[in-house]
């Protein structure tokens, strides 16, 4: 523990997972230690070791900070939290819309362990529901399917569809009939995706995921053949793990990812599991190196017909009778749910609108920066007229940040980092200001700035791509 | 909560009496003034508004639990109404209720002892916007543009709901009151317990859907529909269709209007609603509103799980979906779509490279030579049905 200190700031905020965005640099400026044995080791030793668990406490009566009036709040750190969320790259990035996901769901022995409330396999459950719903919504026109691993096998749950009723229900079920038992097998399930993603067209993506529990991996053959295989039909791997680091993963991440190691993630405690979970709902970035063909695709657009109530008809889908659905463009077949495949002539149809969900992945809206006081001129918040804190009348409270860069005729910082001193946020694109709670919401739910398109920054904002235009490929 | 709330004629509705829920209506303007200077000789925009006055009113009669607000989607801008936003130039009031720091002002006149109060505010409040809206707007800005800014005042009124919802939800926007100790992202709070605020938007459209506004428009009525937040749409002239299908997502009401003169009682028989079919324990939207016949569409018959509404909305019979391709700007029902950039094109594209993302894409089988075996199956099934 002696040397244990100093250095960890610096050496958890080198190895940043970019993934998920997390950025230590906030959680360790409060979290961890107290300031006076922080400070008193750092003048010693050079050595650094990285740090156990149990020595990253988190002391919440030390996030209490004074404010102007004399109050207590951790409102700020409350507000740095929150926005750490939001810090990721908003570079307009081409991404693999079209997914095709085989999701892989760890049921063996060592999920019935309760050290995720209420346990492992429950809240694995109860999170892969708001999962399959939250990837349907972010990606309507992309298909997925679900496997377990249990004794030493691997089990479908349901098929590879685009239908999020299904797997929902399926999940259910197994929640409330199986237990978890015998061994995980990722070899037996990784054979499985393939063979199932076989078929996927070739301009989508092919991902797998997994959440993983055990330690261990019961495998009938060579998993490194299987991991050779996988690539070579470019399906990417990502794992989340519930207990600790296994070496076998970490390669197949790294294998199937063209050597980027983000893509393994261990859940921490219960919200950090979610974050990841739901993380994978975000359409990959689409890697130049990567084998996907974009291809021109048909699609049919079918307008909604209702009949009365004694000409029902079956649907071609479910077969079952239904007054309401939608004709097949090219064959009138009807089908009663969409985003669907034409059962009979295999034509994608989608709704617009379907298409149109996807464009906020295209072109995603610009990360805020904060405001300092200097320039902290606005009264309240552009979109839901808040009042924001006045401007000090000293500087001199404004020092109690620890570590923080102090206000005064500093530039305004062009990156965003955290909370912001002033309790703004501004656009770069209209330069209104916004709360955090704005700020939050427009960045994870509306995807639209409300300054750029209530044409607060003059007059030539009608245009509705001000998220900005440009697409790149990662390489 | 106020205890006197459970003690007004309210509860009766409520089979859970003792929670109340605010209930927010969020009216959004559509000001644009080529279109009333259309619509002058039927429906002058002072009527149009003093009639919106009457109807917010009686949405704020229900309950003290019902809010309103109020947005103007003006040619160039979307401002708030009401309420309305803290002067700059003044000294930041510390609530924004107040935001008639001007009442001072002898142009000002005291509100009537005999008005309630809250429906004075409102008056006073939009009166004095819609007229500091009118007088800034120049000749050029009108001359700029045809259309509106709809999807800025979606985004306004979707931020506001969601701060007010924050609010409720024991937390606060402002800095130093905690917010709620869930740290899960924003937008999950939504779907756990939407029930915090019930908000509806009404969007009074005189104009039509311009096409650039398409993706705005979008996100904003998926973050509506996500939060679950019908937006009913009344349009008195133009074609919004971006607005009809906001409506369908959210499963809000869209009222084609056929005689604008009639507006108040368009607005009250076919958008009101709030104080009229509260059932907690529905939670799909459309069961939280009242439904009525109006236009010309067709009426749908009274269905199970709805037997406590006396009033049934149209169900938009037929959306059109259909959608319009990048290139010529045609309706198309079946299309050609960019995999990587999800632009829909009515034919291929000269040598198959995206006109908008400039990506060679690989054709596959149709168009190459004609789709025989999948159009031969549809034909056969067409034969036989």
């Amino acid at each position: 523990m002696a040397d244990s200190d100093g250095e960890y700031v610096e050496d958890m905020s080198d190895d940043d997972l970019v993934g998920h965005g997390v950025s230590q640099t906030v959680q360790s400026d409060y979290g961890t230690r107290s300031k006076a044995g922080r400070g008193a080791k750092r003048a010693g030793d050079g050595r650094l070791k990285p740090k156990s668990r149990w020595e990253d406490l988190r002391r919440s009566w030390e996030d209490v900070v004074e404010t102007a009036d004399g109050t207590l709040t951790i409102g700020e750190l409350l507000e740095a939290e929150k926005r750490r969320r939001l810090l990721r790259d908003t570079t307009p990035l081409q991404r693999g819309i079209i997914r095709h996901l085989m999701l892989v769901l760890d049921m063996s022995f060592a999920m019935s362990e309760k050290d995720l409330l209420p346990s492992r396999y429950r809240l694995m459950l109860d999170y892969a529901v708001d999962f399959v719903r939250e990837y349907y919504e972010q990606n309507p026109i992309s298909q997925m399917g679900i496997v377990a691993m249990q004794d030493g096998i691997a089990v479908r749950i349901s098929d590879i569809s685009g239908d999020p009723v299904e797997h929902i229900e399926k999940l259910r079920e197994w929640k409330e009939q199986q237990e978890p038992k015998g061994n995980p097998s990722l070899q037996n399930a990784l054979e499985m995706c393939r063979a199932s993603l076989f078929h996927a067209p070739s301009h989508g993506t092919r991902e797998v995921l997994i959440i993983f529990g055990a330690l261990l991996s019961n495998d009938p053959g060579d998993i490194d053949d299987t991991i050779s295989s996988l690539i070579k039909d470019r399906i990417r791997v990502s794992v989340i793990g519930l207990s600790a680091q296994v070496a076998i993963c970490a390669e197949l991440c790294t294998r199937t990812n063209a050597g980027e190691t983000s893509r393994y993630t261990i859940a921490m405690h219960e919200q950090h599991f979610r974050e990841l979970f739901l993380a994978a709902t975000m359409p990959p970035i689409a890697r130049s190196a990567e084998q996907t063909r974009p291809s021109l695709l048909m699609m049919g657009f079918p307008s909604r017909m209702v009949t009365s109530a004694d000409k029902m008809s079956l649907c071609a889908c479910h077969h079952r009778p239904t007054r309401e659905g939608y004709a097949c463009t090219r064959c009138r077949t009807k089908v009663c749910r969409l985003p669907a495949e034409c059962p009979v002539c295999s034509l994608t149809l989608v709704l617009s609108t379907h298409l149109a969900r996807s464009y906020h992945h295209l072109f995603p809206l610009q990360t805020w920066v904060e405001v300092s006081w200097a320039d902290a001129k606005s009264t309240a918040c552009f979109a839901c007229q808040a009042v924001f804190p006045k401007p000090p009348k000293s500087k001199t409270i404004l020092l109690k940040g620890k570590g923080k860069q102090q206000a005064g005729g500093k530039p305004p910082p062009v990156e965003a980092k955290g909370a912001s001193e002033s309790g703004r946020y501004a656009c770069q694109t209209c330069g209104s200001h916004f709360c955090i709670d704005c700020d939050i919401y427009c960045h994870q739910t509306v995807h639209n700035c409300p300054g750029c398109q209530g044409g607060s920054g003059g007059g030539e904002t009608s245009g509705g791509h001000t998220n900005g235009v440009a697409m790149e490929i990662d390489s | 909560m106020n205890p006197l709330d459970v003690v007004d004629d309210s509860t009766h509705y409520h089979s859970r009496g003792t929670v109340s829920v605010p209930n927010l209506l969020t009216i959004i303007i559509d000001t644009n003034p080529r279109a009333w200077a259309a619509l002058a000789n039927v429906l002058p925009l002072s009527q149009a508004i003093a009639t919106i006055f009457v109807y917010a009113n009686s949405h704020l009669a229900f309950s003290d639990d019902h809010h309103v607000a109020l947005l103007a989607s003006h040619c160039n801008r979307a401002v708030w109404l009401y309420p309305e936003p803290p002067t700059p130039t003044k000294p930041p009031s510390e609530d924004v209720e107040m935001g008639d720091a001007g009442s001072g002002k002898p142009s000002q006149p005291a509100p009537s002892a005999n008005k309630f109060h809250q429906f004075a505010k409102l008056e006073a409040s939009v009166l004095r916007s819609v007229r500091s809206l009118i007088d800034n707007t120049t000749a050029a800005d009108v001359a700029s543009t045809t259309t509106t800014q709809i999807p800025g005042a979606l985004t306004l009124a979707l931020a506001f709901i969601n701060k007010m919802h924050l609010a409720v939800m024991g937390g606060s926007g402002r800095r130093g009151i905690s917010p709620p100790p869930d740290t899960e992202p924003a937008h999950k709070n939504h779907r756990r317990s939407r029930i915090a605020v019930r908000a509806r938007i009404l969007i009074i459209s005189v104009s039509d859907s311009s096409a650039e506004q398409y993706i705005p428009t979008m996100n904003a009525v998926f973050a509506a529909a996500h939060s679950e937040i019908p937006i009913d749409t009344l349009s008195l002239r133009g074609s919004p269709t971006f607005l009809q299908q906001a409506s369908h997502i959210t499963r809000g009401n869209f009222i084609n209007v056929l005689e604008p003169r009639g507006l108040l009682q368009y607005l009250m028989v076919g958008c009101a609603s709030a104080g009229l079919t509260p059932d907690p324990n529905d939670n799909t939207a459309s069961g939280n509103r009242a439904r009525m016949k109006l236009g010309k569409q067709t009426p749908v018959p009274p269905q199970g799980g709805d037997g406590g509404d006396p009033l049934f909305a149209p169900r938009a019979e037929s959306v059109d979906f259909r959608a319009a391709c990048f290139c010529h700007g045609s309706v198309i029902d079946t299309g050609f779509v960019c995999s990587i950039c999800l632009s829909i094109f009515c034919d291929i594209p000269d040598g198959g490279v995206c006109r908008t993302c400039g990506t060679k894409l690989a054709l596959g089988n149709y168009g190459a030579r004609p789709a025989v075996s999948a159009a031969a199956k549809g034909k056969e099934v067409q034969a036989e049905g």
